[in-house]
């Protein structure tokens, strides 16, 4: 076998792999859903729960005139959400811990998701 | 023997430079509060070491990412490759990067090399990386599996014409020593590639190495540090024909401008190094006495 068409085998072959990694069966579960309002800079409640080892749905409500972007490194989401309106942010199944986010427009506003 | 002391005085004023810098940091760290800072991305923090970070879900990326390669045993040599790239990251585990390479060589006088001043579009790159490990607050460590095709063709030390294809592997992990502050990164590489020069000759090589990295956020947007590769080289694919290591240390730096704009930059100088076959000190056939990184990104 040529070097080159080793190399573009190699190449097939981590792609696939990478596909098959994406497949991930936390999708296919219930997904617990939490709800946050964001009004006048700040999540509230600031602190929610969820159980762990399931997918969530984070469903963020901005009453505030601006928009504001919900966005957590640990979560590893962002979405911005236009003000008056709601986004849906869909988070993979969690390991127990604490997850902090924060608008990412607004410094000071933070929260956090504790999963237990 | 001139060479290895200085390779040794380079040692010797890099290290208490380093140390330095982490004392003269850890002043200005207890003075102020970590515990406000957000989450950081490591990434781009441990300068050539890439740490285990895959950005946000729906998170794009534009990066101009450039390497310089500097000084070989003798005349002058300057080479860098500097990497356009797109990346995104589909879901919560895979991000995928691709681009252009560029090129220039400005060499002079070097054995074995013909001397050269150009500028080329080089090549094309793309990146598949996949988190493996999460880190959470119970769990520090974080580990991601990546590899990156790429075909050239211009020769990335010798700036000739020809056809590359290399394909890197690398394991990412890092480890968060103290939270939102001290980080420690690891890399495993190994990166086989073959090239057809214009004449029909056909070589085959690898690179195997590992390095380690440490930094410190001294601001909730700057971190520092300093990280050490060690560096083998060998003529064949499957490792069995070895030709010289090297071990290359130097200090890291990443600035975040704004929340969608931040730096990296890196330097390395090769400290120590052997070449089969050849009694001088430092492996300059393989690798270069220096290496410099610079990367400027902007998230949208």
């Amino acid at each position: 076998m040529s070097a080159v068409l080793m190399m573009k085998r190699l190449t097939l072959a981590a792609l696939c792999a990478v596909a098959m990694l994406q497949v991930s069966p936390s999708r296919a579960q219930q997904a617990t859903e939490v709800q946050v309002t964001y009004s006048k800079g700040q999540f509230q409640p600031s602190e929610v729960t969820a159980p762990a080892d399931k997918p969530i749905t984070f469903r963020v409500k901005n009453l505030d005139p601006k928009a504001m972007e919900f966005e957590s490194k640990s979560l590893r989401v962002e979405k911005v959400v236009a003000a008056g309106s709601e986004g849906v942010i869909n988070v993979r199944a969690l390991k127990p811990g604490r997850y902090e986010f924060y608008d990412d427009f607004n410094e000071k506003a933070r929260g956090a998701l504790i999963v237990q | 023997m001139r060479n290895r002391a200085a390779a040794g005085q380079r040692h010797a004023i890099a290290l208490p430079l380093l140390s330095c810098v982490f004392l003269g940091c850890t002043g200005s760290v207890r003075a102020q509060d970590a515990s406000s800072w957000k989450d950081i991305e490591t990434k781009y923090i441990f300068g050539f070491t890439t740490g285990s970070g895959i950005g946000l879900e729906g998170e794009k990326e534009f990066t101009v990412d450039s390497i310089g390669r500097f000084g070989k045993r003798d005349g002058h040599y300057a080479a860098t490759e500097t990497k356009y790239e797109f990346e995104f990251t589909p879901t919560q585990f895979i991000q995928i990067e691709f681009g252009a390479l560029g090129s220039t060589h400005n060499i002079g006088g070097v054995t074995g090399l013909d001397d050269r001043s150009q500028v080329a579009l080089s090549g094309a790159f793309a990146e598949f990386r996949y988190l493996a490990i999460e880190r959470t607050s119970n769990n520090p460590l974080a580990v991601t599996l990546a590899v990156e095709p790429t075909v050239r063709r211009i020769d990335e030390t010798s700036g000739e014409r020809v056809r590359n294809f290399e394909f890197e592997t690398t394991v990412n992990a890092d480890l968060e020593l103290m939270k939102n502050r001290l980080f420690a990164g690891f890399n495993l590489l190994y990166e086989p590639e073959v090239t057809q020069t214009a004449t029909g000759y056909t070589q085959r090589e690898a690179t195997v190495g590992g390095s380690a990295a440490l930094s410190l956020r001294v601001a909730s947007n700057v971190v520092l540090g300093g990280e050490v590769w060690y560096l083998r080289h060998y003529d064949a694919a499957n490792l069995t024909s070895f030709t010289g290591d090297a071990v290359m240390l130097g200090p890291t730096l990443y600035v975040q401008f704004t929340p969608k704009m931040f730096m990296t930059a890196a330097w390395n100088a090769q400290v120590w190094g052997r070449e089969v076959g050849n009694l001088v000190s430092l492996n300059l056939a393989e690798f270069q006495r220096h290496r410099a990184r610079l990367k400027f990104a902007w998230e949208f």
